[in-house]
């Protein structure tokens, strides 16, 4: 789950991390009353969540009462990358002498957490890694034994930090990785970490995912994770456990697998274009797949449904009785194909032709969907 | 031979009285691995599948002469029991539950660092020697016993190439399933240098996906370590950025873990990379891997 920055600015400033004053304004006459308060010029940004928000227009800096209520109003009449902008962080604008970086992500292959530090703030990390690899320092923390000042001051001494700039820096850092390691983070990021005239530092911005498989025994108060998914068929799909992420084409497609369901939208994407991409994970029964074929259904351009499953984990069986249900039930007149293999598939062929589908019993999905291009073109 | 299960190989399954571990158990023995019994905590005296249930590991290990376990264990619970089961002397270690924290996943990893273990997963089907034995939830009849190594990110995906190859005749040595989370066990490369020394495998399949860096890390040990042949399916070519495809590990962040960045760095190291599941048959035929 990813936190917007002012919920991430609200953590930060509970572990004591310097941040703007600022509020949140959920409309232009809101604005303008954190604005008073605070005093200007202020900063106002767009609390979506996309990266590359700057570029798109969706930070703006006010500096009187006029300039801010024509800016928060186009910001709250903008879309962003397709995301409408419900709410503005309004922020005091920093006396900013240098702007730096500091992230904490998880390097796969290593298995370990990796503090990665930059004098080269306020842009793209990666294009800083490209450009200018000796602006970047980078720290591999052992899990069990956690980061201490230490090794925050000796990466930024290689960035050539000293005297109060280097240990405000590593103040900073350690309460980052208490947030990334008490919050179970993906990732945490300060972009830019702002070094201020008087040699002080302070956080403008904020980045924060967490790992959804922690969430449910995570003691801080998280915002509601269900609200911030945007797009409904989403969200249906979190309500009855599957993924589902909403694509732009015509063809529904259901898998038993990540790896499947891939799989099955790059061979189907070379003749048409899905609709969606589900995937149940090791959860299926009847009613699992009977909600499934409901919700790659919903969108009424749908020409046809692939089905793609496997019993190893799932009993495939008792999914083809949910499928052939919601056929009959919803009286489903597109072509349904399905390929079903593993544990009890001759059970699972015959449950599915009796209710029409079209089941292909080879082991590639190429000869599945060929089969449903035949169909379609017939 | 075969990777990592052997003759020796004698399987505990932890959460064995539940119902996913039950069934799964049945299907394991009947595959004939030589399951030897079972650990739920407080379910210590039962049976399940005339197979004797411990309260802990190291009483498993004791009582039944255990080297090798498997987990159908809740994801929350799986730190305590890995820990559990690393410090009772396990040697093969497979974790099937998926959502289990990647924090928790880190801890595991750091904690094995320096031990005479293999564990893989967590997220993964786990591992099948054609004809011999099996550690997971793999569906038999797909497999068929040969020459061909697979590797797999995905559990499904190892599913619909060990197929492909069975039915044009090509079987496989060992079926590796890695695991799909950001942070696994045992990594791509070092799978890749098991099946390099072992004498029945002649060919190797890796089945990535798009997210992390497994596969350009996987390129630069075979451009430098491996002379067997080895092929590549990467997928999620289509899959949207920033969008977590199912595996909580198959996720494009910036310009790291993307399709062609994969690809490319797998060509380079002189890997075949096969544009669809299907081409995986021709490319085995033509490495005499039938």
């Amino acid at each position: 789950m990813r936190l917007h920055e002012y919920e991430g600015a609200d953590i930060f400033e509970s572990m004591k991390i310097p941040v703007p004053r600022r509020g949140v304004a959920e409309s232009v006459e809101d604005a303008a009353e954190i604005a008073g308060e605070i005093g200007y010029p202020v900063i106002l940004k767009a609390q979506v969540l996309v990266g590359g928000r700057g570029l798109a227009g969706g930070i703006k800096t006010a500096d009187t009462p006029e300039a801010l209520e024509n800016l928060a109003g186009e910001l709250f009449a903008k879309e962003i990358k397709g995301l409408k902008v419900r709410k503005i962080l309004v922020s005091e604008k920093a006396d900013i002498e240098q702007e730096l970086y500091i992230g904490i992500t998880i390097d796969g292959y290593s298995g370990r957490p990796v503090v990665v530090a930059s004098t080269e703030g306020g842009v793209h990390i990666e294009a800083v890694a490209e450009k200018s690899p000796d602006k970047i320092a980078s720290f591999h923390v052992d899990p069990e034994f956690g980061l201490y000042p230490y090794h925050a001051r000796n990466l930024f001494r290689k960035l050539g930090l000293t005297q109060r700039t280097l240990v405000s820096c590593a103040d900073v850092t350690v309460k980052l990785y208490k947030i990334f390691s008490g919050l179970e983070a993906l990732q945490v990021e300060i972009n830019p970490l702002a070094v201020l005239a008087n040699g002080g530092v302070m956080a403008v911005d904020s980045v924060l995912e967490i790992d959804n498989s922690a969430l449910s025994r995570i003691r801080h108060p998280l915002p509601d994770y269900w609200e911030r998914i945007e797009n409904s068929l989403e969200r249906k799909g979190k309500e009855i456990g599957v993924t589902y992420v909403d694509l732009d084409g015509d063809i529904a497609l259901i898998s038993s697998g990540a790896g499947l369901g891939m799989a099955s939208m790059d061979i189907i994407g070379k003749h048409l274009k899905p609709a969606n991409f589900l995937e149940t994970g090791g959860g299926i029964t009847a009613d699992l797949l009977y909600k499934c074929m409901d919700l790659v259904t919903t969108k009424k351009r749908i020409k046809a449904v692939f089905i793609n499953i496997y019993g190893g984990i799932n009993p495939i069986h008792e999914g083809a009785k949910g499928v052939v249900q919601f056929i009959k039930e919803n009286n489903l007149q597109i072509p349904i194909v399905a390929k079903a293999l593993g544990n009890h598939q001759e059970e699972t062929w015959e449950i599915l032709s009796s209710g029409g589908v079209h089941v292909v019993t080879d082991a590639a999905t190429e000869v599945a969907v060929a089969r449903l291009v035949e169909l379609l073109a017939a | 031979m075969s990777i990592y299960i052997d003759d020796h190989t004698r399987v505990i399954v932890q959460g064995i009285t539940g119902k996913i571990g039950s069934v799964q158990t049945k299907w394991m023995l009947e595959y004939g691995t030589a399951v030897v019994g079972g650990v739920t905590p407080g379910k210590g005296g039962n049976t399940v599948e005339g197979l004797p249930v411990f309260d802990s590991v190291a009483e498993a290990v004791k009582e039944t002469g255990a080297n090798a376990s498997v987990f159908f264990v809740p994801a929350p619970f799986v730190l305590d029991a890995f820990y559990e089961t690393v410090d009772a002397g396990v040697e093969l270690i497979v974790i099937v539950p998926e959502h289990v924290p990647v924090h928790d996943v880190m801890k595991m990893r750091a904690y094995m660092e320096g031990k005479d273990l293999v564990a893989l997963g967590p997220t993964t089907p786990g591992i099948l020697v054609p004809g011999k034995g099996k550690m997971g939830i793999m569906p038999a009849s797909l497999f068929a016993p040969g020459r061909a190594g697979i590797i797999s990110r995905s559990g499904t995906l190892s599913y619909e190439f060990a197929g492909i190859l069975s039915e044009k005749n090509v079987g496989q040595s060992t079926v590796v399933g890695m695991g799909a989370d950001p942070v696994v066990l045992t990594n791509l490369s070092d799978i890749l240098r098991e099946f390099e020394k072992d004498d029945e495998t002649k060919g190797v399949i890796i089945v990535g996906e798009v997210g992390g860096d497994q596969e350009e890390q996987a390129a630069e040990f075979i451009s430098t370590r491996m002379k067997k042949p080895v092929a590549a399916y990467i997928a999620g070519r289509f899959s949207p950025q920033g969008k977590r495809m199912g595996h909580a590990g198959a996720i494009v962040r910036g310009s790291a873990g993307t399709f062609a960045g994969k690809c490319e760095a797998l060509e380079a190291a002189g890997v075949t990379v096969l544009d669809s599941p299907v081409e995986v048959a021709d490319w085995a035929i033509l490495n005499n891997l039938q």
